[in-house]
């Protein structure tokens, strides 16, 4: 865990400072935020294994207490309620990434490849193995099913060329956390101007991801 | 020459591109007149029309996008391609008078994707086709957008029928999002239905089962 | 989004129930809660309390803004404005179906309250439709929307974020062919 969150020191942005001390309730509040923001965002975010490892301990950890209780126990059946709760955003948060790297994976890969040592990985070292093997696995299945009847001279496929890109100028709605002043809107049309907003705290908009994209990394904005 | 076996369509003008996408393959079949200036020896077999070995100069016939592309440059003239005529001046201004009385399945179903792919052959109109799609699907947005929504609870099917490929798809995420919506409302969506692929195997099994 | 997983995040609103029982306070991951005690009111998540309500161990107590008067206030003023006026809970939607389908008989009037929910929800779609077609033909690049609910803008996402792809890929066909190199690569 502690390792975890080192990982992501050099991001001035990110609260990490504060992992340690926070309560299982602002832990969850974390894992539902990363949820949404991976949801709706166009891009496969960094991942947050920091936050997926500690709601994991708590999981497990609520779980051993309830085998201790008696059948029947008013108590447990709403501790188990909110297990199943939290399962199911941790579960289908995770999805959602594998979604996105089934998606996307030669670019996945190759962010992972140009990663500057001591930069945070996009991907937890499962999810890595995961795109790895996805990566050799289309490619075989390609091969087999018809690059191999093809001539010599045009066997060969690029993924990197094949697979589309994320779209970064995609729109996104977003809610903001943290005011934030100045934010460049760039024109649609060559007769617009650009121009600048200010995104009040707890105002909702509409724009470009692009636009907003460090900022959803940083928490300062929630995707919604 | 390059040495890749798929040769992607860009830009996809489409909602959801992917590699294998078969909107993206028949797109790439849509067929273009054009016409050749150079001759084109022992490649007669493409020009279906005639039985003559080569292909002469200044032939005019029909070819796939795909090949059109492949066969084009703009540097040595080998082929030029001509505009389908719902991309010429004529038909432009009839769009720009009144985008919605087109049917864009008939004159289409691509309008758009196959209109922008043409953008990459050299055209001193190019600038006015890429406006005149860019206004087509803009003026055309609310009819798109209210027959998916049922807005007006009318009988959508012919409106619908008159929609490009793309718009189609954005009619059918469209009525989607409302049927998602409806089903929850009513409170159909709690109840869990067996997905198809399952259902199919069952039947298989069975099919297998019979003699 | 599901609108089922939109209902799931309405779940973790608080709403005020009367126990029928009595038990100590419980120790939640997200948080405490308790103790109940019988006719005491005590705050608890939706899915908590509907849960309770299903085994008859509680009343419900309907939010402030679930009430007749209110809601044609609310009506009457979202049928005036051409903007969105505030929602009468960021959950309104959801909160009404949860809680009519499964506690009607803990609120008053409920099928009046459905009918107006239902009447605000309609007039404020119809205004979410005039908006997106303006900001389509506009070609914004930007909106504010302070006053749309989840579930509002859940019915409409794909389809308007899909035609807003669109539209950015075919308005990028009028920047000349040079700057977009990937044409020259295939």
């Amino acid at each position: 865990m502690s390792d975890a969150v080192s990982d992501g020191g050099s991001d001035a942005s990110h609260d990490d400072g504060q992992e340690d001390v926070m309560t299982p309730a602002e832990l969850i509040a974390k894992l539902e935020e990363a949820w949404l923001n991976e949801r709706f965002s166009p891009e496969l975010l960094e991942n947050r294994s920091e936050v997926v490892e500690c709601v994991m301990e708590q999981l497990t950890h609520m779980e051993e207490n309830l085998q201790r209780v008696k059948k029947g126990d008013a108590k447990a059946s709403i501790h188990r309620m909110e297990i199943d709760r939290i399962r199911f955003v941790l579960s289908s948060y995770l999805r959602s990434r594998l979604q996105k790297i089934e998606k996307f994976f030669p670019h996945v890969l190759e962010r992972e490849k140009s990663r500057g040592e001591g930069d945070p990985s996009l991907l937890s070292p499962e999810e890595f193995a995961f795109a790895k093997e996805y990566h050799t696995n289309t490619e075989s299945y390609l091969k087999a099913v018809a690059l191999k009847r093809m001539p010599p001279n045009l066997q060969a496929v690029d993924l990197l060329k094949t697979v589309p890109e994320p779209c970064l100028d995609s729109f996104v709605f977003l809610r903001v956390k943290e005011r934030q002043e100045n934010i460049l809107v760039e024109p649609e049309t060559d007769d617009q101007r650009e121009y600048v907003v200010d995104l009040e705290e707890g105002s909702q908009h509409l724009m470009r991801y692009r636009t907003i994209s460090l900022l959803v990394s940083s928490g300062a904005v929630q995707l919604i | 020459m390059e040495t890749q076996s798929y040769f992607p369509v860009p830009p996809g003008v489409a909602v959801e591109e992917n590699f294998l996408s078969l909107d993206d393959i028949l797109l790439t079949h849509e067929r273009l007149p054009v016409r050749t200036e150079c001759a084109f020896p022992r490649l007669g077999f493409l020009d279906k029309s005639t039985d003559t070995q080569d292909i002469s100069e200044g032939t005019k016939m029909e070819l796939p996008l795909w090949l059109s592309k492949a066969l084009y440059e703009r540097k040595r003239r080998v082929l030029s391609v001509e505009l389908p005529k719902v991309y010429r001046e004529g038909w432009r201004t009839v769009f720009n008078a009144d985008p919605n009385v087109v049917d864009l399945h008939k004159m289409g179903p691509y309008y758009y994707s196959l209109g922008s792919q043409l953008l990459h052959f050299d055209s001193p109109e190019n600038p006015d086709i890429a406006q005149t799609l860019l206004q087509t699907f803009i003026g055309r947005f609310r009819r798109t957008m209210d027959s998916s929504q049922n807005a007006y609870n009318e009988d959508t099917s012919a409106l619908v029928q008159r929609l490009d490929s793309l718009e189609k798809v954005l009619f059918r995420s469209g009525q989607s999002g409302l049927n998602d919506f409806q089903s929850w409302e009513k409170g159909r969506a709690a109840q869990l239905t067996a997905s198809t692929l399952v259902l199919n195997y069952r039947k298989r099994k069975l099919a297998e089962v019979q003699p | 989004m599901d609108p089922l997983e939109v209902e799931f995040l309405a779940e973790k609103e608080t709403v005020k129930i009367i126990p029928n029982f009595s038990l100590d306070k419980i120790y939640l991951i997200g948080g405490d809660l308790g103790p109940f005690n019988p006719g005491l009111p005590v705050d608890v998540p939706v899915w908590l309390a509907l849960n309770l309500k299903q085994r008859q161990k509680c009343r419900i107590v309907p939010p402030e803004w679930m009430d007749v008067d209110k809601l044609e206030e609310t009506r009457d003023l979202e049928r005036k404005e051409d903007t969105f006026t505030p929602a009468p809970s960021p959950y309104y939607m959801e909160l009404t179906k949860l809680l009519l389908n499964h506690a009607s008989d803990n609120i008053p009037k409920a099928d009046e309250i459905r009918t107006l929910v239902k009447d605000i929800w309609d007039t404020r779609i119809a205004k979410l439709r005039l908006s997106a077609d303006s900001f389509i033909s506009q070609q914004e690049a930007h909106a504010q929307l302070d006053n749309l609910t989840l579930m509002e803008i859940n019915t409409i996402r794909t389809f308007l974020l899909d035609s807003l792809n669109c539209m950015y890929k075919l308005r990028s066909n009028l920047q000349p062919a040079s700057s977009k190199g990937q044409y020259a690569d295939f």
